[in-house]
Order: C-alpha cells, then sequence, then structure tokens
C-alpha cells in the first residue's frame, strides 16, 4: 500500500514535471533516430535488428559513449509501410532533430523515405532495405552499409560457375520490391552464366498452396530451383516440394527468410540441404563477429542472422561518425560518414561510388546451407564451416 | 497430364477447405442478408485456440471440439450483443451490419496482435507433410482429411437444415423473415444460433488449416474475400451449394495458376466471382434449387 | 448565414493555421487530416448520398496516384499533371465500374465493388513493365517545405465540399437521396436512376483520384500496396464517413479530423506521455503501458467505430442532437 502511495506520488510529480519546459538536464545525451518495422508482418525482423542496435549501444555507451557523450537511440515503428516509414521519418528530422538516421528494414520503405532525407540533408544510414535505385539516385546523404539486392547472389553465382555447372533453372519469387528486384537481376546473372531459366513465376506472399506452380516446375526439371520468399512462404515451398517430389540438383534461397531459424523449424526436414544467399555468418573472420552472436544469444536467448549483424555494425558505423564530426550538425556528421573507414562485425565499411551507385558499401556475399537443423556456411571454401553436400539428395533416400 | 491431373487434386483438396470456409458464411448470408466481413477473422481466431492448445500438446483434430464450442460462443455473443440490436435503429444506410462486421473483424485482428504479436505460429504435425500416392499424383494427407471432414459437415448441416425444427425454422427465416415471425418462429432467436454455427464451422475450418498453413494476425482477411465469393458462386443459403463453390474456387485458382502463371491466382476468382454476380445471380443454387 | 458560420471560421482558422505553427510533423497531420476530407467526403456522395455502399474506393485513390507517377515514369511529365488528369482517370476508370456493380443492389453491390478494388490491386502489380509492379513510383517531392502542400490540400479539401454541398443542395442531390431511400420509387417517378447514379459515382471518383494525385505528389512513392490498399483506404474511408456521419455534408470533415487524431495520439503513446511518465519515476510498467498503447491505435480506432455504430449510428454529426442532449442530461444529474 505504502509502495503504491509512493508510487501515485511520483506519477504526479512527473505529471507536474511533465508541464514544465527545460527541464535541466547535465551532458544532454546524443539522440539518433532508428527506422524499424517494430510491428506488422515484418515484426520478426525489426525485433532482430531492434536488439542488435540496443547490444551496440549499450556496449558504447558502456566505454563512455561518443566525445564524453552517451548515445540515445530513438525507435519509430515504421510498420514495414512506406507512408507511416515516410511519417516517421519526418517526425525524427522535425520534431525530435536528430543529426542522424538509421535503420531502414523493408525495400519499400527505405525507397520511399530516403529522399525525406536527401531533402532535408540530414544523413541516412541504411542497415538493411536493399532496393539497388536506392544509391543510384546521387543521393549525398544516404548511404548504406549492406550490398544492395542484386549483389545478394554473388556467392551463389560463384559457387554455379565453379562447383554446381547446371544448366537450367527456375525461378519463383513473391511480389514483393525485394522479389520483383531480385528476381529479374538473377535472371539476369542466369544468362550471364549460361544458365536457361525454364520457369520464373511471382506469387501473391502468402499463398496456401504453391502445388499448382511447383508441378510446372517438376514438369520442367529444372537443375536447380532459385527462391525469393520470407520465412513462411519460403517454409510451404520447401514442404511442397517435398510432397511433390521434386528433386532438382539444388534449392536455392534468394536471402531473407530462408536464413532464420524460423524457416528450419517449420519446415522440418524439409530445410535439410536447402541453400540460401547471405550476407553474413558469425564465423566470418571480422573482428567482433562471433562475440556479437554469442553476446546475442547469451542475451537473448535465441539465434542472430545477418539482418542483426547489419544492424550491430550499422550503430558502430554512427558512433563513429559521430565521433569524428567536427559538430553534431547534420552537415557535418554527413561529411564524417563520407570518411568512414573502419571494420565492424559485419565487415569493412566504407562508402564508395562504383557503377551507378554511390556511397555504398561494398562487402562480399557468401553461401550457407542447412545442414541436419543447423546453418553452416559452405561457400566461399575459405569461411566454410561444412563442406557443402551436393547434389541434394532425392526426397525417397534420405532417412 | 500427370501435371493437368496433379493440379486437378490440388485444387478439389483447397476446395475441401474453401467450402468449409464458405458453409459458415453462406448459412449467414443466407439467413440474415448480410456479408459477415469478420468471417475470416473468427477462422484466425479458431487457428489461434489451436495453435494454443497444441503447445499444450492437443492435437489439432481434437482442437476442433474445443474450437468449435467456443466460436459458437462468440458468434453468438456478437450476434446478439453487436448486429442485433442494429436492426431496430433507424439509420441513413441499412448496411449498418455489414459495416459492423468490418469493425469487429479490426478489433478481432488487433487483439490477436496485441496478444500473440505479429509473428508467424505454426503447428507442425507429423501429418502435415505427409503424403501418399496414387500413380504419379501426390495427396496431402491432412488435406485429404480436410476434405473428408467438410463432406461430413456438409452433409450434417444438409439434413439438420432439411429434417429438425431447427433447421426448418433457419430456412424459413432465410426466406421470408416476416412470415416466419408471424408464424411463431422467434426470429432474433434464430440469427443468434446461425451466427453461432457460422463460426463454429468456419473454426472447424481453422483447425483443418492449421497444421498445413501458419498464423499470423492479418490471415483473416484473404479468407473473408475467398468466403463470400464461395458465397456467391453456390448460392445463399445452400449447403451443397457451398461445396460446388469451393471446390470450384479451388479448381479456378491452382488452373489459374498453372496454365496462366500463379500471379493470377487471385484475379481469377475475382472474375469468376464478377461473372456469376452479373450473368448468374443466386449461383449454383438457381440451377439446381437445392 | 449563421448556418455558415461555423464552416467560415474553420476555413478561416485552417487558412491561417501555417502562420502560427512552424511544426513540420504538425502540419503532414494536417495534411493526411486535408486528404481524408476529400476521401470521406467523396465517398459520402456515392454511398452517403445515394446509397451504394462502395468497398472499392482505393481504386479510384490508387488510379489517381498512378496517374501522375506513370505520366512521370513514363513520360517524364512533372507529377503535378497527375492533378489536372487524375480526377478524370479515375471517373474514367469509375464508369466500367458503375457498369459492372450499378445493376446490383445492396450487399451485392458492395460485394462487387470490394472485387474491382482487389482486382485492380493486382492488375497494378502484376502489370510490372507498366506500372513498376511492386517497385513502386519514386519522384523527388517539388517543395521542402510542407506550406504549399498545406495550401494545396487545403483548396482541395474545400473545393471538393463545397462542390459537394452544392450537387447536393440542388436537383441532382434530391434525385440521389431518392435514390437512396427507394430506387424503384424514384424510377417510377420517372428518375433515370442509372444516369444519377453515374453521375454522383463520377464526382466521387473524381475527387478520391485527385485526393490520390496529391498523395503520389506529396508522398513522392507509391507501390500497389499502398495505394489500392483495400484496408488502409476502400474500409478506411467508409470508417472515417461512419464515425463523422454518413449522408451529412460536415460528417466525413470531423471523421476524417477524429481519425487523424485518434490514430496519432495512440501511435504516438499520448504524445509520449507514458514514455515521460516511465522515465521520470523509472518505472517500467508504466513504460510497458506506454509501449502497450502505441501498438494499440488500430485497435482503439476499431473500437470506436464499433461503439459509434452502436450507439451513434449516424454518426457524430449525424447524431450531434442525441450527443447533446445526452451530454446536458449528464450536465443536470451532475
Amino acid at each position: 500500500m505504502k509502495g503504491l502511495k509512493k508510487g501515485l506520488m511520483a506519477v504526479v510529480v512527473a505529471v507536474l514535471a511533465f508541464g514544465m519546459t527545460g527541464v535541466a538536464r547535465s551532458a544532454e545525451p546524443i539522440k539518433v533516430g532508428v527506422l524499424l518495422p517494430l510491428t506488422g508482418s515484418m515484426a520478426k525482423f525489426g525485433e532482430i535488428e531492434k536488439r542488435s542496435f540496443e547490444m551496440a549501444l549499450d556496449e558504447i555507451n558502456a566505454k563512455g559513449g561518443v566525445n564524453g557523450k552517451k548515445i540515445e537511440l530513438l525507435f519509430e515503428d515504421d510498420t514495414g509501410k512506406p507512408d507511416v516509414g515516410r511519417s516517421a521519418m519526418e517526425k525524427l528530422i522535425s520534431r525530435d532533430k536528430v543529426p542522424v538516421i538509421t535503420g531502414g528494414y523493408a525495400s519499400s520503405v527505405v525507397a520511399a523515405t530516403a529522399p525525406v532525407a536527401q531533402q532535408f540533408k540530414v544523413p541516412f544510414v541504411i542497415c538493411t532495405g536493399s532496393a539497388d535505385d536506392v544509391t543510384e539516385k546521387g543521393y549525398d546523404y544516404v548511404f548504406r552499409v549492406n550490398p544492395p539486392a542484386s549483389e545478394y547472389p554473388n556467392a551463389v553465382l560463384s559457387f554455379l560457375r565453379t562447383v554446381a555447372k547446371v544448366k537450367t533453372a527456375a525461378i519463383l519469387y513473391e511480389n514483393t520490391q525485394f522479389g520483383q528486384s531480385s528476381s529479374k537481376a538473377f535472371e539476369k546473372d542466369c544468362a550471364s552464366v549460361g544458365i536457361k531459366v525454364l520457369v520464373k513465376e511471382g506469387y501473391q506472399a502468402g499463398a496456401i498452396d504453391f502445388k499448382p506452380v511447383l508441378t510446372k516446375v517438376k514438369a520442367a526439371n529444372p537443375d536447380m530451383i532459385y527462391m525469393v520468399s520470407y520465412v513462411m512462404d519460403a517454409s510451404l515451398l520447401m514442404r511442397q516440394s517435398k510432397e511433390l517430389r521434386i528433386n532438382p540438383k539444388l534449392f536455392i534461397g534468394g536471402g531473407a527468410g530462408f536464413t532464420l531459424p524460423e524457416f528450419a523449424r517449420s519446415a522440418g526436414d524439409a530445410a535439410d540441404g536447402v541453400y540460401s544467399a547471405t550476407l553474413w555468418v558469425d564465423t566470418l573472420p571480422f573482428p567482433g563477429a562471433r562475440e556479437y552472436a554469442a553476446k546475442f544469444r547469451k542475451k537473448y536467448g535465441s539465434e542472430t542472422e545477418y539482418h542483426g549483424a547489419e544492424a550491430y555494425a550499422s550503430m558502430y558505423v554512427v558512433a563513429d561518425a559521430l565521433k569524428r564530426a567536427k559538430s553534431l550538425t547534420p552537415k557535418d556528421v554527413r561529411n564524417a560518414l563520407a570518411a568512414t573507414n573502419m571494420k565492424t562485425a559485419f565487415g569493412p565499411v566504407k562508402f564508395v561510388s562504383y557503377g551507378k551507385k554511390t556511397q555504398q558499401n561494398k562487402l562480399d556475399t557468401y553461401m550457407v546451407q542447412w545442414q541436419k537443423g543447423v546453418l553452416e556456411a559452405v561457400w566461399p571454401k575459405s569461411v566454410a564451416t561444412k563442406k557443402y553436400i551436393y547434389p541434394t539428395p532425392h526426397w525417397d533416400k534420405r532417412k | 497430364m500427370d501435371v493437368f491431373l496433379q493440379t486437378v487434386v490440388a485444387g478439389v483438396l483447397k476446395g475441401g477447405l474453401y467450402t468449409l470456409i464458405g458453409i459458415g458464411m453462406t448459412l449467414i448470408m443466407g439467413v440474415m442478408g448480410i456479408i459477415n466481413l469478420a468471417h475470416g477473422q473468427l477462422m484466425m481466431l479458431a487457428m489461434y485456440v489451436t495453435f494454443v492448445l497444441n503447445t499444450m500438446g492437443v492435437d489439432p483434430y481434437v482442437s476442433l471440439f474445443v474450437a468449435m464450442p467456443l466460436l459458437f460462443l462468440l458468434g453468438v455473443v456478437i450476434q446478439k450483443f453487436l448486429l442485433n440490436p442494429l436492426i431496430k435503429v433507424e439509420t441513413i444506410l441499412p448496411e449498418n451490419q455489414v459495416l459492423m462486421t468490418v469493425g469487429i473483424g479490426m478489433v478481432l485482428t488487433e487483439i490477436a496482435r496485441f496478444v500473440f504479436s505479429s509473428d508467424y505460429k505454426y503447428i507442425t504435425t507429423d501429418y502435415s507433410n505427409r503424403t501418399f500416392y496414387l500413380g504419379k499424383i501426390s495427396f496431402s494427407v491432412a488435406l485429404t482429411i480436410a476434405f473428408g471432414i467438410a463432406l461430413v459437415f456438409t452433409a450434417a448441416m444438409f439434413w439438420f437444415l432439411l429434417k429438425t425444427d431447427l433447421g426448418r425454422s433457419i430456412r424459413a427465416t432465410a426466406q421470408d423473415k416476416d412470415a416466419a415471425t408471424l408464424m411463431g418462429v422467434n426470429t432474433g432467436r434464430i440469427t443468434v444460433i446461425t451466427f453461432g454455427l457460422g463460426s463454429g464451422l468456419v473454426a472447424a475450418a481453422g483447425c483443418l488449416l492449421a497444421p498445413v498453413y501458419y498464423i499470423f494476425p492479418d490471415i483473416g482477411g484473404p479468407f473473408t474475400a475467398k468466403a463470400f465469393i464461395i458465397t456467391i458462386l453456390g448460392g445463399l443459403g445452400s449447403t451443397v451449394g457451398a461445396i460446388f463453390g469451393g471446390v470450384t474456387l479451388g479448381l479456378a485458382e491452382s488452373l489459374g495458376a498453372t496454365y496462366l502463371g500463379m500471379e493470377y491466382e487471385d484475379i481469377v476468382g475475382l472474375t469468376i466471382f464478377i461473372l456469376v454476380l452479373l450473368f448468374l445471380p443466386g449461383g449454383f443454387k438457381r440451377l439446381t434449387k437445392v | 448565414m449563421k448556418k455558415n458560420l461555423l464552416p467560415l471560421v474553420l476555413l478561416a482558422v485552417l487558412a491561417l493555421l501555417p502562420l502560427a505553427v512552424k511544426s513540420n510533423y504538425f502540419l503532414h497531420l494536417m495534411i493526411l487530416f486535408l486528404l481524408w476530407v476529400v476521401i470521406g467526403s467523396s465517398w459520402n456522395v456515392l454511398a452517403g448520398f445515394t446509397g451504394q455502399v462502395s468497398f472499392g474506393h482505393a481504386a479510384f485513390f490508387g488510379v489517381g496516384a498512378y496517374t501522375a507517377g506513370l505520366l512521370f515514369q513514363h513520360l517524364q511529365l512533372s507529377p503535378w499533371w497527375g492533378m489536372a488528369l487524375g480526377g478524370f482517370v479515375a471517373v474514367l476508370i469509375g464508369l466500367p465500374f458503375g457498369a459492372i456493380c450499378f445493376p446490383l443492389r445492396g450487399a451485392y453491390f458492395a460485394l462487387a465493388s470490394l472485387a474491382l478494388g482487389e482486382g485492380i490491386r493486382h492488375v497494378a502489380t502484376i502489370a510490372e513493365n507498366f506500372t513498376g509492379g511492386m517497385m513502386g513510383i519514386m519522384i523527388m517531392p517539388t517543395f521542402i517545405s510542407k506550406v504549399p502542400y498545406y495550401y494545396i490540400a487545403l483548396a482541395l479539401a474545400v473545393l471538393s465540399v463545397l462542390s459537394i454541398r452544392l450537387v447536393i443542395g440542388a436537383k441532382p442531390g434530391y434525385y440521389f437521396v431518392s435514390i437512396r431511400e427507394d430506387q424503384d420509387a424514384a424510377a417510377s417517378l420517372g428518375i433515370n436512376t442509372t444516369l444519377y447514379k453515374n453521375i454522383s459515382l463520377s464526382i466521387s471518383a473524381f475527387w478520391t483520384g485527385m485526393a490520390g494525385a496529391l498523395y503520389m505528389n506529396y508522398m513522392g512513392f507509391i507501390d500497389p500496396n499502398v495505394v489500392f490498399s483495400l484496408h488502409d483506404y476502400s474500409v478506411m474511408a467508409i470508417l472515417v464517413a461512419i464515425v463523422g456521419g454518413v449522408g451529412t455534408i460536415y460528417g466525413p470533415t470531423v471523421g476524417a479530423f477524429i481519425m487523424v487524431a485518434f490514430q496519432e495520439f495512440f501511435r504516438t503513446g499520448f504524445f509520449g506521455l507514458f514514455e515521460y511518465l516511465g522515465e521520470k519515476t523509472g518505472s517500467t510498467a508504466i513504460s510497458a503501458l506506454g509501449g502497450a498503447v502505441q501498438q494499440a491505435h488500430v485497435l482503439g480506432f476499431g473500437i470506436l467505430v464499433i461503439v459509434v455504430i452502436l450507439f451513434l449510428p449516424n454518426g457524430v454529426v449525424g447524431d450531434w442532437e442525441k450527443i447533446k442532449r445526452n451530454v446536458f442530461r449528464i450536465n443536470q444529474a451532475g
């Protein structure tokens, strides 16, 4: 009872203080805006990234923050929708007046919010959103830590060139920005490697029954099936491929859903042997990569994957720029970001121009394979934790 | 040929599930003349019930016996306290009941989000992935069972509506509400029971869908759309029509996906729906009078 | 004159608002509010006054937005041309829409319109080569400041409400209402019901399309799921009108205000009050409660809709007398 009264008093005092302006605080923290889908259908990834941001933040602040100031993260929920993301972005810029914004998960949200950042001249450090054209518009306030969607399958392609040497492929993709753009890019890649695309089909995310399209794929009998899907569609695709006994030499996922632990858990043994493009694995020889994964596991009791590493690294990139910036104005922070050259748990970060792209971090990509419920790095050989199993065994011959 | 047969099998099996989803809607629309735009959301709740029971080790088929009564009760409450009061009120638009179901659907979705978060939930049973083969054609065990159960429920509903007193009262209310009232039918009670039955039936669909699909709060909307397409195809209030509508939709989607492309799946359904609305109002029921 | 006083005062306040309020964030909310005034009022013409409850208004909104976006994408024309054309293209889409739906009545009309709205969304997604598919269309907004957009939105809102008011007060308006009340009786009196339903639809589609074109210009990004969204536009348009008052001139305006305010109020956790309290008192419970409230904005609005339909079936404006009476009674009792 006494505790309750005390609590009530505290609330009353706080309410009174809420009305007063200019509450004095010692050493105002530096506010950094983070745009993430915390609710909605992409919240699963949003959560992994939020936790990773917070882990990095705690580490940075525990070491004294940036130039004696602590960093404070303002998370804004974009719900995975471009219009909501835009409102959130504007709130961060005009109401919270943050000098730099990071995060950015869904491709469509990033495509819609990057012009806002550019227009208001506040630097935006994208950690995940992969639509290619975002860094092709010459925006000088937009930086991207992760590779663009068209580069995700680079390691897959090198594997196809050197090991698998397949002749034909089927491409299935969800009708989203990520799905449409990366399937288009992969089709072009196939042409350059000399692979003939027999079937290329889009689908509405959330379909119940993939059997008709899989039947068609089975009849075409391609050497490999490349799929761009989020986690549950990925799981259904594999389960139904197993039901129909489709036996290509490899099943490859184009990132996104195929690397999540939920995929393997819900697809069960149908997930075994499935390859996926990925941007990161914790066995990479980057400083802090293993430690980050171990710490995440310990703190949250669940596995992290490449999205988390992107977020974790982006926090360090932002902190590093804030440390080097002449002042905390968006312009100086932008200039500091442009000069970034550091090593992170996600890989080296340096914003460069190549091709049509500007201020884009250039990174290698990797290929992983689910082997007995564990995600193993298999390609390139230099980072492999296990040897790849190729070709994928026939469904009938599995135990 | 194999491609065609496999496509047909996939479509028909999916049609079984669709039948169960549509049969509840056809009852509600037939008796009350309102579209229940919260139908898919009711199914979503049943899927979560199945999920929760499954975490306690209950098989989805057993949870049928829990989810159906629960959703029956929820349906009764919705009709009694949220929809029936609207009949008496004088309003500009007679569609207020339909709009109310939109609000209800929204609230159900958000409550589910609140309790279970937006995360995908899934149920894996040992029959989730199991298949059997007839020749080269694969049949999903779970969907085949669902198809059988759908047939049983449809037959039971058919018998119930034709042979029991309550069933006759429901049919009388559907045909002419005022006349039924004059003949001594308590139509208020009938609407409550009908909405309950409709909800219970879609709950069955939820339980059967859960092991082969996955669960998240926004799952309801697309299934609501499928439910009214099935209802219009089959004809309002017709249980046999629901089978026809369900299987037709399932087949059309599958054939569309195989021969036009998977992205046309939904457009095929919507096109058939509009064609039936325009050229065969009354649906399948009008052709057979069942 | 007295009848017009309140709207005129409101208009004056809105016109002067940017002089007093400098916050971009606040202006952004006001622009959203004005957009919703246009969309809600347009829906109201067709449904509230003519009795044709449409569940497919996202089709017109999306077509307006895509008109602006595609002109830019394919012809490099300024998306502002969309403001000139968006409304008309929406009417062009509206006419076949009407031809399909108008033979149907009541719930069947609603279902057909819903199916058409969804159909258009799928088409826009699949026709990748023409619409860009889910890659969407991205433009660089013309103005950095919110003020020009605010005034354009205000002009659009005022023009749409005013034109609707004029039409409703004149002969077509009476025909609309007679169709709503009893279509067969209206037809037997010699009213060409098909013609007037199409006129009503055209007005409705035109303004919704204009709102869509402004959306493209203002937001700078569209994709099919955003602008053809069943939930975010078709259904929301209905709810906005219902909360405010179906079949009243200013109902949708009130509904739009309530919807935007409500949504933002919840989304920010009562403007950060909970977060602040949690921080000040160090109570994690309050912070958690604040987090829950932030996620509950759709839930809150859904409950509001149910309550309004149950207790104010004609909306806030339509049942204003009832509200006044009840509030008065409470005062007496107290």
